[in-house]
């Protein structure tokens, strides 16, 4: 226990806490049994744990964790990589390049990064500043992105702003014309996978005094973002979107997300022609602070399916080359990565892996102002204390170094030397439900 | 028929809207959690922090549940595990004396079709009237079979109002139920011939299905004030709805052929009368006695082209009834038969003619917009609503002659009406949410648009086709 002396009470309460948080997310991986109500059958116990572990020490589980799939029964799940013999292998110390160009096209900043995933969009209040850090921070670190998701842009986050990008939804909270200018990628988002269709949604009682204030917004009311864009109802709408962003920053690159509706592919097909550089699909199983359950499940398809319906359209059109596609929306582990790629994505986008990095264990309370007694989806100010930054920052690093290590070692053994050569390799795959 | 809604003055406009307000739970469920602390680990991790933080009382004292579950007078010595929401916080900081289990009691409510998480779903709408809302995405298995296996569409661009469920424009949730001509015919002088619409118009596509309720007139009254009250239709078994005269316009008598002589005993005209099965005797009879009622036939799925035949001979609304397993009596399973019943009326040219209700299976409030897609006009639940009630299934509850429930005690008609008002509120705004994605106006646009379906055989065989492994004889 750390000294008592000159400290006040919460100072003490706040160490307390985390001296033994960060006791019980070196415990429980490697206890004998997990918590008994801990984990889903899309996050599985041992999916959970092995993040915890590989957060902490930044390489994957080699305790028997799975740590490769999770127990939905679908999807990810019943895909794995057809690996062949050994001698077909590259030898161990070939060097395999993870990095993925963001940007296709003859205009704009020719951007790439290290690895082929970046943060998703997670909005000031839905998340605390201190996670919003440690994700900037770890996305620097990394040499690759995080989102501000649409909430408005701390100033505590500037010194990161070559590796964050700016979303911008409806509500247009928080967006200014400097936090455009701050952005290396603008972000449009139309959708979310997690509640496709409607919009999103802060609840009354995460809107502090101070995220309203970053909202230019009222405290302790909800916060809509209404669903979708009411000023575009055609690609050629979208395109003034586009050159809006560009005239506020010319050096921008353009993403824009969509969830996951039968015709996903026409939507992609679209923004490419309104100009976009990066094509990001949500699929509908991912995390949010807040949804209505009804659509968690129901509303638009799930990420594996979008996926090469999308590339397959982007190929035939002869488009493929001149955009690049991100996946989001259930993508938990380095191997869903690594399948969604052999779909036919570039890259992909990551929320709920982070969170859990940091000490999320998904008990869907999220949606409340207090409701995460960890401290990430929250902004009151005692509780986001608990999750220092720097902790927050390398956990998250450790995540993604485990998540390389694995992706480097599945290449070499496919026989590849680029993350690039997997891109709708499905020939690498087998289904195994 | 033109429908005046209740309480609006013919000449003015009437916004619908279901009035809710918190309506708890009766009676206890079991908590959600098991809490189980050592109490030797407690009283030593206490005595070690009442030496160390000098009786600092604010540090001592803090522990981390924020929900209550150790802030009684005894503090974890009896945790409250009532509170327990499930947050892992305690048994990650004390991994040593501190466990967290669901509780198996919990998780026997209901039966094996209509799990506990149906159950607490129900259980929160009925008490809150709200939509239910968590976070950290969807913890559930990938698909699945029946309505699981399906999933709904959504449009990126268009949405029907500015601001959806919660803002000023509306979507309207309005059903006919009835006949309409496929056309109109008129006369020279310009007045119309031949078959006209006869229809009622209900707010909700959602009816409550009491035809096979417990004898225990509480609740037949409970389903005909609330029905009354949310301006739709509560189906009754002719018996109990006996001396309901007061909610006339809200009930749809189950009438079987024994009741045929006696269905001036009714007491009131109904605007609906259900049918027991087929009867000839009978169908002259309700069509002598309430010649201005909708005649309704009540009959299993089974048989589609039979159907299109019972029209024929008059009937235009079908009220189709699964067991509460939505299963029929070979076993197929509601979303399929209600395809079936759909497509059997489509390729008789003669679907806009007729309604088609639907019963059993259909538990929750994303299997409404499901089942209309696949065809049906509206929903009649059946079970729910008893579980809005806190009945509790005593044993497998498939069969409706043969499912047993036992109600709470104290059981109020106040308490009753409001949980089944809370019920359909938040059923009625989880539609406007899945409306609202599709960008839809009005709820009579879903019937039957199978374009606005997705499944997961047909998506799985397009994503999947061709991988080493994948059949699609084995998976679609």
């Amino acid at each position: 226990m750390a000294s008592i002396a000159g400290k006040t009470d919460e100072q003490l309460i706040v160490e307390k806490h985390i001296a033994n948080f960060h006791r019980g997310f070196a415990y429980w991986p490697r206890a004998e049994e997990a918590p008994p109500a801990l984990g889903d059958s899309r996050w599985t116990q041992d999916l959970i744990l092995a993040t915890w572990l590989m957060a902490e020490t930044g390489k994957p589980p080699d305790n028997g964790l799975e740590y490769k799939i999770g127990a939905s029964g679908g999807g990810f799940d019943v895909l794995d990589f057809n690996i062949p013999s050994e001698d077909k292998w590259l030898p161990a110390d070939t060097e395999i390049d993870l990095s993925i160009p963001l940007n296709r096209r003859d205009d704009g900043a020719q951007l790439k990064i290290d690895l082929p995933m970046y943060g998703g969009g997670m909005s000031y209040g839905s998340i605390s500043e201190h996670v919003m850090q440690a994700r900037a921070r770890a996305a620097q670190q990394l040499g690759t992105f995080t989102s501000t998701g649409e909430g408005g842009y701390p100033p505590s986050l500037v010194p990161y702003k070559d590796h964050i990008i700016t979303q911008v939804a409806t509500g247009m909270f928080g967006v200014r014309e400097e936090t455009i200018q701050y952005a290396p990628i603008v972000e449009f988002k139309y959708a979310q996978g997690a509640k496709p269709g409607l919009g999103g949604h802060l609840l009354g009682d995460k809107a502090t005094d101070v995220v309203a204030a970053m909202r230019e917004s009222v405290p302790w009311v909800s916060l809509f973002s209404p669903f979708p864009f009411h000023s575009v109802y055609s690609v050629e709408d979208h395109r003034k979107h586009v050159d809006w962003i560009r005239t506020t920053n010319p050096r921008a690159l353009v993403s824009v997300k969509v969830s996951t509706p039968t015709d996903v592919d026409m939507v992609a097909v679209g923004s490419y022609f309104a100009g976009a550089h990066i094509v990001h699909l949500d699929g509908s199983y991912g995390g949010t602070g807040a949804a209505p359950e009804i659509a968690k499940k129901n509303i638009a398809m799930p990420i594996e399916f979008a996926i090469p319906k999308v590339h397959k359209y982007l190929v035939s059109e002869n488009v493929r080359e001149e955009v690049t596609l991100m996946a989001s929306g259930g993508v938990r582990t380095a191997y869903d990565v690594a399948k969604a790629i052999a779909l036919g994505a570039d890259g992909c986008v990551m929320g709920t892996a982070e969170l859990i990095a940091i000490g999320c264990t998904r008990c869907s309370n999220c949606e409340r102002g207090r409701g995460c007694p960890f401290g990430l989806t929250t902004t009151d100010p005692l509780l986001q204390q608990l999750m220092p930054a720097d902790w927050g920052q390398q956990r998250i690093v450790n995540m993604y170094t485990a998540y390389a290590a694995q992706l480097r070692d599945l290449l070499r053994k496919l026989g590849l030397h680029s993350i690039r050569e997997l891109r709708g390799r499905r020939d690498l795959l087998k289904y195994v439900g | 028929m033109t429908h005046v809604p209740t309480g609006s003055p013919s000449s003015g406009y009437h916004r619908y809207h279901i009035p809710t307000k918190p309506a708890p739970d009766i009676e206890k469920w079991p908590s959600r959690f098991k809490v189980k602390v050592r109490r030797t680990g407690l009283a030593k991790l206490l005595l070690s922090e009442i030496v160390h933080y000098r009786g600092r009382k604010d540090v001592i004292l803090s522990r981390p549940c924020m929900y209550g579950v150790f802030s009684g007078p005894v503090g974890g010595f009896m945790p409250r595990e009532e509170h327990c929401v499930g947050c892992l916080r305690c048994t990650t900081e004390f991994p040593e004396f501190v466990r967290i289990e669901h509780n198996p009691e919990r998780q026997k409510l209901g039966d094996s079709y209509f799990t506990f998480n149906y159950v607490d779903q129900i259980a929160y709408e009925a008490s809150s009237g709200l939509v239910p809302v968590r976070g950290a995405g969807y913890r559930g298995k990938f698909g699945g079979e029946g309505w699981d296996g399906m999933w709904t569409d959504m449009s990126e661009i268009v949405r029907p109002t500015r601001d959806g469920i919660h803002g000023r424009e509306t979507i309207s949730t309005v059903v006919d139920i009835g006949y309409t001509p496929n056309f109109l015919q008129f006369d020279a002088a310009g007045q119309p011939v031949g078959n006209t619409p006869h229809y009622l118009s209900i707010q909700l596509p959602i009816l409550f299905d009491g035809g096979d309720l417990p004898r225990d007139g509480h609740i037949a009254r409970m389903y005909a004030c609330a029905a009354a009250e949310l301006d739709t239709l509560a189906v009754l078994p002719f018996e109990q709805a006996l001396g309901l005269g007061q909610y006339a316009h809200a009930i749809v008598p189950v009438v079987r052929a024994e009741h045929a002589q006696q269905l001036g005993q009714l007491g009131f005209t109904p605007r609906m009368v259900e049918m027991h099965g087929w009867d000839d005797g009978l169908y002259a009879a309700i069509i002598a006695a309430f010649p201005q009622a909708i005649i309704a036939l009540r009959t299993g799925f089974g048989d589609a082209p039979a159907l299109v035949g019972y029209a024929q001979r008059g009937v235009k609304v079908f009220h189709l009834v699964a067991d509460y397993h939505g299963r029929s009596a070979d076993g197929r399973f509601v979303l399929d038969l209600i395809r079936d019943a759909h497509k059997a009326f489509v390729d008789a040219g003669i679907r806009e003619e007729v309604t088609l209700l639907g019963s059993g299976g259909m538990i929750a409030a994303e299997h409404m917009p499901k089942a209309m897609i696949c065809g049906l006009d509206a929903v009649a639940v059946d079970t729910p609503p008893l579980v809005a009630l806190q009945a509790r299934f005593e044993g497998e509850c498939a069969s409706r002659t043969a499912s047993r429930f036992s109600l709470p005690a104290g059981l109020n008609e106040a308490w009753g009406v409001q949980r089944l008002k809370n019920l359909a509120a938040s059923w009625r705004d989880q539609l406007l949410e899945i409306l609202g994605a599709m960008g839809l106006r009005e709820v009579r646009r879903l019937r039957g648009e199978m374009g606005r379906a997705m499944f997961m055989k047909t998506l799985e065989a397009d994503a999947f086709a061709g991988l080493l492994g994948y059949s699609e004889a084995a998976n679609g």
